[in-house]
């Protein structure tokens, strides 16, 4: 009885910690319209002293995939693009892939004697969860994206004539009264890496 | 004398032999014409001949699955009682929140992210009360492991947690299939001998899927303009995956789901004995009583497809999942 009375004191205390932490917390700021990304595609970037503007060259046939993109994306996200895009889903999937690898290498342990159906279904499961971790990681941005480095020497490259390409995405920006207008390209750069300094 | 009743006895066997082999050659020629046939039907017409086929046979296979189910039924539980309360009481809460979810959708005014999360959670009380099932069904049956199953569940919970409208979707493509494992089950009960041979024939349905997908993965989308029209590809999953044409889609599903009503209206009755003797069951006149209500709910689905086709299918695959729950219970009981 004791216990239990100790137990509901101190629910009591946590629910009301609670409360006053959420009262101290700031409104919460009214969310910016979201950007969108519509398209993946190769850029190349070539220093060109014939011409006196600068020019976008795109294919027809990218140009017709843009706007059918750009189509879908009033609507729906893309198929990857709709895969654990919030963080609780993704903490819950990966808490209930730890919790699958666990259970699989208990099994597997207890069945020493496994079958080929066994350690069939052993392989499956896991290849299941590293493809889930894999996913995992990769939506928690573990490293930088392959293109990243070739744009590192652009700089360098630029000074020297050469032309760099490397992975381009196109996202479509909300309009903004204060922005000018035109296209804004943005290329990642580190002066550590792109030797700079 | 004894010489000529051991030639009769041969002859007898020789006959009997024969026989079987042309039932059995008749079973797998009638299996490959219908399905090819549904391949080609669903490939040719797809939005058409899914509403005829939705029309004719939803309610039709939902009263024959219930007959069967009925006819599997024990009696008198016993020590299987744990596993039907657990499959009845999981039926019954499982049904009544996946039927009350657009409900809530329309007066909660989520954002597309909790709606993901309630999904999610469906899904996941969905395989976890699977999992109590097993639990269950293994501690009766203890010749066999299940132990696997754990770690299997578990990995597709949290695959359902990464996308779970693809793993919704993904429930819609595999339940027709368990049609076919309910009949590899009842041959192996009643036509021990056709086994083999139906399981090679099932062989064939990847082949043929993938000629499908390889035919149609080309195809201009098909029109959705009609609101009919565009909840049957909606229902195939065309919002979901944008790149893939809804005419293959569409197609998919359907010939799968002709599948489904095809082993459960015309398949398992005929090679389930006893399925059409209802002298047996007339003695429990709540078995009965309930079948003759099943026809009744068949023919006012009838009706109601017939005054408003739209609004009916999408009731009647609301009120459908019960019957996609119920077919986990059976197909263990018969594991």
């Amino acid at each position: 009885m004791k216990t239990l009375l100790s137990f509901a004191c101190l629910l009591l205390a946590v629910m009301f910690s609670t409360q006053t932490a959420v009262a101290d917390i700031a409104k919460p700021k009214t969310p910016d319209q979201p950007s969108k990304v519509v398209l993946r595609r190769n850029l190349e970037i070539v220093p060109d002293g014939k011409v006196w503007s600068a020019r976008l060259q795109l294919t027809q046939s990218d140009l017709q995939e843009l706007r059918a993109a750009i189509d879908a994306a009033g609507g729906q996200p893309g198929v990857a693009a709709s895969i654990a895009q919030s963080p609780v889903r993704t903490i819950i999937a990966g808490l209930l892939l730890f919790l699958s690898v666990s259970f699989a290498g208990i099994w597997l342990t207890r069945t020493s004697a496994a079958s080929r159906a066994r350690k069939a279904i052993a392989a499956g499961i896991l290849v299941v969860a590293v493809l889930g971790a894999a996913a995992i990681i990769t939506r928690g941005n573990a490293g930088p994206p392959p293109g990243y480095h070739n744009w590192m020497k652009l700089s360098k490259n630029f000074a020297q004539g050469r032309a760099t390409s490397g992975d381009m995405i196109i996202e479509i920006v909300p309009d903004e009264p204060n922005r000018a207008p035109g296209v804004k390209l943005l290329v990642p750069y580190n002066p550590k890496q792109s030797g700079d300094e | 004398m004894e010489r000529s009743a051991e030639l009769g006895i041969a002859q007898w066997r020789a006959a009997r032999q024969q026989r079987a082999e042309i039932n059995l050659r008749s079973f797998v020629l009638t299996l490959g014409i219908s399905v090819l046939a549904a391949a080609v039907l669903a490939t040719w017409l797809p939005l058409q001949v899914s509403i005829i086929t939705v029309f004719l046979f939803a309610g039709p296979h939902n009263w024959f699955e219930f007959r069967y189910f009925l006819m599997r039924l024990p009696v008198r539980f016993g020590k299987s009682r744990n596993f039907f309360v657990t499959a009845f009481a999981g039926i019954a809460i499982l049904t009544v929140t996946y039927v009350s979810l657009p409900f809530i959708y329309q007066t909660a005014f989520w954002v597309n992210e909790t709606g993901l999360i309630v999904l999610a959670t469906w899904n996941t009380l969905l395989l976890a009360w699977l999992a109590v099932l097993i639990r269950l069904r293994a501690k009766q049956k203890r010749t066999a492991d299940w132990s696997w199953t754990t770690p299997l569940l578990l990995a597709l919970a949290a695959l359902n947690w990464l996308g779970p409208e693809f793993f919704s979707l993904a429930i819609v493509y595999a339940h027709p299939l368990v049609a076919l494992w309910f009949l590899d089950r009842q041959l192996k009960r009643t036509r021990p001998a056709w086994v083999s041979a139906y399981r090679r024939c099932l062989w064939a349905l990847p082949v043929i899927v993938g000629v499908l997908i390889w035919h149609l993965s080309q195809t201009s989308p098909l029109g959705d303009d009609n609101g009919l029209f565009w909840r049957i590809t909606q229902h195939s999953g065309a919002q979901l995956l944008p790149q893939v044409s809804s005419h293959l889609l569409v197609s998919v599903h359907l010939f799968l789901e002709m599948l489904h009503y095809g082993v459960w209206i015309v398949a398992l009755p005929l090679v389930g004995t006893g399925f059409w003797r209802f002298e047996a069951s007339q003695k429990r006149l709540p078995r009965t009583a309930l079948l003759v209500i099943g026809l009744v709910g068949v023919a006012i689905l009838w009706i109601g497809f017939a005054t408003n086709y739209t609004a009916t299918r999408d009731l009647y695959f609301t009120i459908a999942i019960a019957h996609v729950l119920a077919e986990a219970p059976f197909l263990l009981k018969t594991l």
